[in-house]
Parts: structure tokens; sequence; C-alpha cells
């Protein structure tokens, strides 16, 4: 009979409900969608894992070839294909600025899965001998195409396609450059490895089908605990990736989560202002023998069946957006994602929907319930019914419900718990705001203009939507504001703070015997540039103090020097851009036993101080040095610098090569590159202005998606301000056609609405301004540890058009009441 | 606030009684209180052979299906259900099976069996409140309450509404308790009860 008695009620139509509707599609479709595209990508990387990863399992080594024992050892796995890859300088073969490339050479047996393909036009299937295939952005950045020559290290290449896909891109990780690939010959032609070059040598494997690749792993690892290898396989291909990608979601899941909750207070004034128009209905209802558990069913039932619909649309769309994606902005994605539906992202979009509805709709519901069958003989009085205690307790327990799905579905529970914990703090502060602007409203001296007079009122009579207004416009325009303060430090850091400091060229791999003619040419193509290189050689940490680092089972959380290969440099005097905290450097003209200088911070991480030792391997051989002091090291400067220093005296022998910045004017680094390129063609000089161009084209499409996730939050706002409008409706026309009776223009009631929503705008817009600028500066200040430099004007541009944006739909839908004609309205009233 | 002060009234089943008075008298606080609309802050209230003293609200609503009926100025009809289906609700409510026969022979005997699906913005002021006494006495309570049942309406339909409400009530002997302003109305019962600052002044047989 609930379910009878509720359809038939619902024949009204959904009307009433709209907002709750609106509100919730909006908050599940966010989620659902942030939840499939991260779930879409994350499988493209599984099912792909083999083509990413080029093979079953992949060994790394940095800066050498594997030893025989090691081939064997791989050969015991399966089939073996080779190839190297490194950072060089290609310049067109007729002369021009060179650009930086992430060279790879293969062997035929690339790739063991994917498909490497040229476009079409190609002169061959794949690159031989003095042959080259070059990536679009080369092609385009250098103005080579099919049949052109291109310079690389000592040789000159074809080109001889330009490549459609390259299968194990993504798990190469952060590409600097754009692709340049040949085969094994051609590598060897262009001389670029040599001792002490910075190259990767990879060994991927193709396993038995039957064979646990994970098992392989751990063979591999077991076997060469020391040798610095990188073990990945299928299962895993990319982690980086797949974690950058992971702790993304997560962090867009949480802005989604936010503007469910903003959509959350939708669904408690459309379910109130609902129930608030069932008032008669439920007295009726209660007359005619309803208790008032039937009461409270009858409507469950009902807003269950609009948010189920409601959060149904939402599943849909949210499951749509993987594709949109791929449609609108495919390449910005590292993966193909798949195109599927990813049902736990949906069910856990689903979970968050109802919870959301329950926590939001059960109070009001609980309200409804005990409206008095007596109401009937007296109309218009407003009751002051509370929710009895169990609505509030389930309702926060449904709230408490979403904070633990999303702390355990994240990556990272402590970041979601902070998350959760700031977003409740926001809007238990927006709730006391609220009361506090309306008691201040109600005792402010009454102005003479009367329409002044009047739009304040509206602001804090009795039944005004201010405090709802304000925590779901407050909680959007912060959210939105927080971004905004985030993202334009951030992308001003990259733009101004840092480039001001920076230095012009990363340059890497200078052979360490010609040291002296490199500094000739540089001085002569940029006399003014300041030249800074510092020895380079491969190393890792074996042990600290008497542990082996191999037999630890987890490092030390923050002490990342630990993990695999590093550079380490020695030098007599304390590097640029650090200061010694503890202990004292060596003299400059120390031979004793060896002496190392850590990061303090890694240090620290470590359990490591002054005077303890550190055990590193280079080439095979173990150096143990006594640690002489910690050094703080200011690594915003982008200048080269490096955790691990030795006391001259030890390496200098060793092959290694140097690495460093020039800084000059810029309108030297042309001259400077090119004079490079043509005397040291195996050295790479990497312009900063391009990397950084790299990273904040990177930066500005992360900022897109976290924008277009945090503007769900705006929407939900604006839903609930165009229904806190239309619950307020029937008292807007009665004013405005009272106040045409008594002889006020059309303009002036149109300016009285204008007064009254510009004041709450600028309210919101000075709330969100306060805690927006907070919350932010928490994150970049605290979080990010970075300078605090937002761009106030974007966003201040942010704010104004989220203001401008209350302020009109405000207008608008003041209009309906504007045109009420008195004799018509106030018949219907 | 003390709205009704010592009220002692005893109607006997079957009775006609009309309940006077100038506005805030009390004469709706009496009928939310004789309804199980209401409880009383203070004294007894025995219907029907129930004792509404000390029921919470849900008592009262369960108390009052089958045994009293209420028709009220404003009809308040359910918008988003037919008039079969309005006046089927209470038998509904109370869990009767036959709710919809009965009602349709309910809205046979007020002159609206040719229009059961009819929603009531479809249906004049007159016919709603037929509608409205259909349902009030479907579940043939032992007491009719009407509050002002033709403040509403022009007077000619008034008229016809009074006569269906007499001519019904005569039909199944239920008690009727009437609220009006209407001296002719109140001639119509065969008791008048006059308040007056919460009071009952005057009870005389018409």
């Amino acid at each position: 009979m609930t379910l009878r008695l509720a359809l038939r009620d619902l024949r009204g139509g959904f009307a009433g409900l709209r907002l709750l509707a609106v509100c919730l599609f909006l908050g599940v479709m966010a989620l659902a969608g942030v939840g499939s595209l991260t779930a879409a990508v994350l499988s493209g990387l599984s099912d792909q894992g083999q083509a990413i990863l080029g093979g079953d399992v992949q060994v790394e080594m940095n800066q050498r070839a594997a030893t025989p024992e090691e081939l064997a050892a791989f050969a015991r796995e399966g089939e073996v294909s080779r190839l190297v890859r490194m950072r060089a300088m290609a310049a067109p073969g007729g002369g021009g600025d060179p650009a930086l490339v992430e060279l790879k050479g293969v062997d035929d047996l690339y790739p063991f899965y994917g498909e490497f393909r040229l476009r079409d036009g190609a002169l061959a299937d794949r690159p031989r001998g003095m042959q080259v295939a070059i990536g679009p952005e080369l092609a385009d950045k250098l103005g080579v195409g099919v049949g052109s020559d291109l310079r690389i290290g000592e040789g000159t290449f074809r080109v001889i396609g330009v490549i459609e896909s390259e299968p194990d891109w993504v798990s190469q990780g952060f590409a600097l450059g754009p692709s340049a690939m040949m085969d094994v010959d051609g590598l060897n032609a262009t001389r670029l490895i040599r001792p002490g070059s910075l190259f990767i040598a990879a060994y991927r494997m193709k396993i038995p089908a039957t064979a646990d690749p994970a098992e392989a792993t751990r063979r591999l690892q077991r076997g060469f605990p020391a040798a610095g290898l990188k073990v990945e396989d299928r299962l895993n291909a990319a982690p980086g990736t797949r974690r950058f990608l992971e702790r993304l979601g997560q962090f867009l899941t949480l802005v989604g989560l936010s503007a469910l909750i903003v959509a959350g207070i939708g669904v408690g004034n459309g379910v109130g202002s609902y129930l608030d128009g069932k008032r008669g209905a439920i007295a009726m209802l209660k007359t005619l023998g309803a208790t008032s558990a039937m009461i409270f069913r009858i409507y469950l039932v009902q807003i269950g069946l609009v948010a189920a619909v409601a959060i149904l649309f939402g599943l849909a769309a949210g499951a749509a957006v993987p594709s949109l994606v791929v449609w609108a902005a495919g390449d910005a994605i590292p993966v193909p994602p798949g195109t599927g539906i990813y049902p736990f992202a949906l069910i856990l979009a689903a979970g968050y929907g109802l919870l959301a509805a329950f926590a939001f709709a059960l109070v009001p519901l609980a309200r409804a319930r005990s409206v008095p069958s007596a109401s009937l003989l007296r109309g218009g009085v407003e009751d002051s019914a509370r929710a009895p205690f169990w609505a509030y307790a389930a309702a926060l327990a449904a709230g408490a419900g979403i904070a633990a799905l999303a702390v355990w579905t994240a990556p990272m529970p402590g970041f979601a718990l902070g998350f959760i914990a700031a977003a409740l703090l926001l809007l238990l502060l927006l709730s006391l705001l609220a009361a506090a602007i309306r008691w201040t409203l109600a005792r402010l001296p009454k102005p003479r203009a009367p329409l002044v007079r009047m739009a304040l009122a509206n602001l804090h009579r009795p039944g005004a939507q201010t405090s709802r207004l304000v925590v779901a416009l407050g909680a959007g325009l912060t959210l939105f504001t927080t971004l905004a303060v985030i993202e334009s430090n951030l992308s001003a850091q990259i733009r101004s703070t840092i480039p001001a400091r920076a230095p012009s060229f990363f340059i890497l791999d200078v052979p360490s015997g010609d040291t002296e003619r490199f500094r000739a040419t540089a001085a002569s193509a940029a006399p003014d540039a300041e030249l800074r290189l510092m020895p380079s050689l491969r190393a890792s940490v074996t042990a600290i103090g008497d542990r082996r680092i191999a037999n630890m089972a987890e490092l030390p959380e923050g002490a990342w020097f630990l993990r695999g290969d590093r550079n380490i440099t020695f030098a007599a005097a304390l590097p640029e851009g650090a200061r010694v905290v503890e202990g004292e450097y060596w003299a400059p003209d120390y031979r004793g036993p060896p002496l190392v200088s850590l990061d303090a911070e890694n240090a620290r991480a470590a359990g490591l101080g002054v005077g303890d030792t550190l055990t590193v391997s280079v080439l095979g051989r173990e150096v143990e040095a006594r640690i002489a002091n910690l050094r703080e090291v200011d690594w915003g400067r982008l200048g080269i610098n490096f955790v691990i220093v030795f006391s001259p005296g030890i390496f200098d022998a060793a092959p290694h090569s140097l690495m460093g910045t020039a800084t000059m004017p810029t309108e030297r680094e042309q001259a400077f590159a090119r004079a490079i390129n043509r005397d040291f063609p195996s050295v790479s000089a990497v312009r900063i202005q391009d990397v950084l161009s790299t990273v904040s084209g990177l930066m500005s499409q992360l900022a897109a998606a976290i924008r277009a996730a945090g503007a769900v939050a705006i929407l939900a706002g604006i839903a609930v301000l165009i229904g806190a409008l239309a619950a307020s409706r029937r008292a807007r026309v009665y004013d405005s056609v009272l106040l045409k009776l008594l002889g006020a223009t059309r303009g002036r009631i149109l300016g009285l609405q204008a007064m009254e929503f510009a004041l709450l705008a600028f309210i919101l817009s000075l709330l969100a301004l306060a805690l927006g600028t907070g919350a932010g500066w928490y994150v970049v200040v605290e979080l990010f540890e970075l300078d605090w430099s937002p761009d106030w004007g974007a966003v201040l541009a942010t704010l104004g058009a989220g203001a401008g944006l209350t302020l009109v739909i405000g207008l608008i839908g003041a209009l309906p009441a504007l045109a009420a004609r008195p004799a018509q309205a106030l018949r219907a009233l | 606030m003390e709205i009704l002060r010592g009220v002692d009234l005893q109607v006997e089943a079957g009775e006609t009684v009309a309940l006077l008075g100038p506005s805030g008298s009390g004469k709706s606080s009496l009928m939310a209180i004789l309804s199980g609309m209401e409880r009383p802050s203070g004294g007894n209230v025995r219907i029907a052979g129930a004792d509404f003293t000390g029921m919470n609200e849900d008592a009262l609503a369960k108390t009052r299906r089958g045994r009293i009926g209420i028709v009220l100025q404003a009809f308040h009809l359910l918008p988003t259900m037919t008039a079969l289906e309005n006046v089927a609700v209470p038998m509904e409510l109370a869990g009767e099976g036959d709710a919809f026969v009965r009602a349709a022979a309910e809205l046979e005997a007020v002159g609206l069996g040719h229009r059961p699906g009819h929603y009531p913005v479809q249906l004049s002021g007159g016919e709603q409140q037929r509608v409205a006494i259909a349902r009030a006495l479907a579940p043939r309570p032992a007491l009719l309450f009407a509050d002002e049942p033709t403040g509403n309406l022009d007077a000619a339909t008034g008229a016809a509404i009074l006569d269906l409400l007499f001519a019904r009530q005569l039909e199944t002997q239920a008690t009727l308790f009437v609220i009006t302003h209407d001296p002719a109305l109140a001639a119509r019962c065969g008791r008048v009860l006059e308040m007056s600052d919460g009071r009952i002044v005057r009870d005389r047989k018409a």
C-alpha cells in the first residue's frame, strides 16, 4: 500500500523533486565519470601491459650493458630483445637549431608485443643502419620530413618515416623530447655510447605463456641484488605512471565528493521544500488515519524512487565520460583507455549517491512525519517541528559512511581523510558564518529607503534561504577559488619565479677528458655564459652503516636515494645552492679516506647522521665512506645538485662524464645550442624553457581535469540557487504584487532584487576569497612547500565569474515575480 | 495559551449539532480535540466508545479510522489522486480489501458516479466538496465533523451541498457536528451550541 500511495502521489510529477534529481545527477555523474575514466586508463595500462613494457619482463640498467652472467640469466627466462635509450640532440642535416630527442636503438626482435607502425608514406617499415624514424613532434619542430637528413651524435641519418605507433612509449616515463628510433648499428654510428654517458640498456624477455612473470621478476631480483637492476613485469608496466594516475584519480574523486556534498545540500533543500508543499496532503492523510510511520514510508519510497532514477542517469552519463574524453582529448591521455563499462567505479558512485541522498533527505523526511493533522485547520502557520534525534543520528551515520567509503577506497587514505576533514570543517564554518550573517543583518539599523530595507529583510526574514545559499554556493565558490589559487600559484611558479633564477640549459654528457675544449667552445659562442659543470657517475647505495640495503625488507619512507641507481658526484668545494647544516665540509685539498656529504632531508629519513658510514657501488666496486656533513639543498633553483657528494680523489679515475648548467642571456641561447651541437654532437644541451613549457603543458592538462571536476560543484551550487529561488517564488510574487499595488515601478522592484542578490554575491565572494585563499595557502605553502605567489588577477576573475553568475541567475529567477499581474496574482495567491 | 476553558459536552449518537461562535471563540480547537486531530493539554475526551485521553498522534490516527469522518471548508482533496482514489484512501489506510467497491458506491450516492477518474482540478468546487463528503462517509463513521462545509461555495451550490450532507447523515445515522457562522445552517441541526472565549455559553435544542 505504501508503494501504491507513493506512486499515486508522484502523479503530480517530479517537478517538486527536480532539485533533488538534478543535484544527485550532477554529483553521481562527476564521481562515476572520474571513477570510470581512472579505471579505464588503469585498465588500459593493465590490458596493454605487455605492449607498454615491450615484453613480459624487462630489466633496465644505467650506463652499462649486461654482463655475460646477467645475459645468461635473462636467456633462461625466455627470448631476449635488447634496446638502448638515451637523451640526445638531433639537428637537421643542412644545419639549424638542434632539438632534444628520446633516442632509442632497437634490435630486430623489437617489439615483442604491440605494433610499431610508421605513418603512410614511409620509405621502409622500420629503420636500419643509417636510417631513423622520428616522432611527429620532431618533424614539426625541426621542419624535417621523410627523406630529410638528421644529424644525431656523429652520424647523419635519413628520415624514413614518421612514427604513428610506438607501443612502449608510456613505460619510458616522463619524456622531455619527441622520439627518434634507429637500430643497434645506427646507434653505434652515433658514437654516443661511451664510458660515463647517460644511457639506459633495457633487456626485454618474452617468457613462455605458462610461466609466471612475477616469479621471473623475483628470480632476477634475487639473482643480482646489488647490480642496480630495475626489473619490471607486464603485470605492473609503467608503475610510476600508474601511481600518478591513481593519485590523480583519487584527487579528482575527492573534488567530485565535494561537489556531491554541495549537491547534497541541494538534495536537502529540494526534499525540504517538496515536503513543505506536501504539508496539506500529509495532514489530510493523517486526518484520514495514516500514522507518522506510514507518512515517513510513503515519502521515503517516493524520494528513493526519484533518487534512484537520478542516480541511474548520473551513472549512465558518468559511464560515457571515458569515451567522451577520448573523443575530445585523446592525445592528452598517456594510454588509450578501455571504453567498456567499469562496474566497480559505477557501484562506488551509486553508493556515494545513495548515501548522500539518505544523509541529506532524512532530516526533512523525519520532520515531515511530524506534520500535525490539525495544521489543516490553521493554514499558513509555520511550525517549528524538529526531526527526532534518531533522524539526525542516521543522517550522521550516512555521512560517516561516505567518509568511510572514500577513505577505504583511497590509495592514500591519510590524504583522503584530511581532505574530508577539511571539507567538513568548511561546511561547519559556512553554517556558522551563515547564521552570523543572518543575525547581523537582522540587527543592522534599518535603512530609510524602503526597498533597501526590503532587500536586507529578504536575506534574514523567517524562511529566508540565505543560510542554505551561503553554505551551498559558498562551498562551491570556495572550492573553485581554492583550485584557482593553487593552480595560478603553481603556474606562476613555473612561469616567473623559477626561470628568473634558473639557468638557460642543462648540459649532459660532457666527456671528462674534453672539459677544457667544451669550455672554450661555450665561451666563444656565449662569452658571458656562466658554466657550472660537475662530474657525474652512476652509483647505487648498497649499505648504510652495517645494514645491507638488499637485506632490508622495506626502505625507510622518504629516503628515496637508497632505491636503485642514481647520479653521484665528487667535489672539492661545497656545491652551489647548498649549505652545510651539520658537520663540516672537507678542505679543498683533502685527500684522506673517503668522506661523503648527504642531503640533510634524505639522510634524516634514512636515520643517518654525521659519523655514520655509507657504502656505494660504482661500476661493481664498493666504496665505504664516512658521512662528514649534511647539506641543505635548495632544489627549487633548478640547478644541478646531488644527494650524495664524495670527497675528491676516490672516483677521479673512474669513467664519468660531466653535467651541469649554463646561464646566459636569452639572445645567446640559439648560438650556444648550435655551437655545442656542431662541436660536441654527443653533448645534450637541454633548453630549460622547453622543459618548462613541456611541464606547464602537462600542468594545464591536469588543471583542466581538476577544473572540470570542480565545475560540477559550481553547477550543483547553481542548482541549489535555482531551487532556493523556486522555493521562495510565491513569497516573491506576493511581495512584488503588493509593491506594485502600492505604486512601485517594475524598475524599482528589479532594483530591489538586484540589490538582494548583489549583496548575497558580495558576501559569498568575500567568504570564498577568504576561505579559498586560506585553503590554497595551506596546500601551496604547507603541503607543497612552495613560495606563495598566487596570480590574484586569475583568482579574482574566477571568483568574479562565480559571483556574477549568482547575480545573473538570481535576477533571471526574479523576472517571473516582476511579470506577475496584480489582479491575477492576488486571485491565485 | 489556554484556548478551551472547561468545556463539558455530551452528544448522543445520531444527533446533529451546530457549533456557532465568532472567530477565535474556540470552535475549531474544540473540533480538533473532538475529532482527535489534536490532543488536549488536560481533561478527558471519549468519542464513540474510545478514550482519546493520553493517546499519541499515531494512536489517534488509527482510532479515527472508520470512526470519524471530517469535511473541511477548503475540501482538502489529495490533488494527485482521482475522485475515486480520494474516497478510497481512508479505507485503504485501514487495510480494507473492498475499499474501491465501497468508494464507488459512495461516489454514486453523492451523485458523482459518472466521474470517478477525474482529478480534483478537473472538478468544480461543489463537486470537490461532494467528493470530500463521500470520503468522510464511505468508511461509515459514527461521527462526522464538518468545518464550514459551504464556506468556499456560492449560495446555490452551498445549499445543494447541505441538502446532500443532511440526507447522507440521515441515511448513515452518523452523529453530525457542524461548525458554522451561518444561522440558517445552524437552524437545520437538532442542537445548537454557541461558543465564546473558549466556553460553551449556550446549548439549545432547535
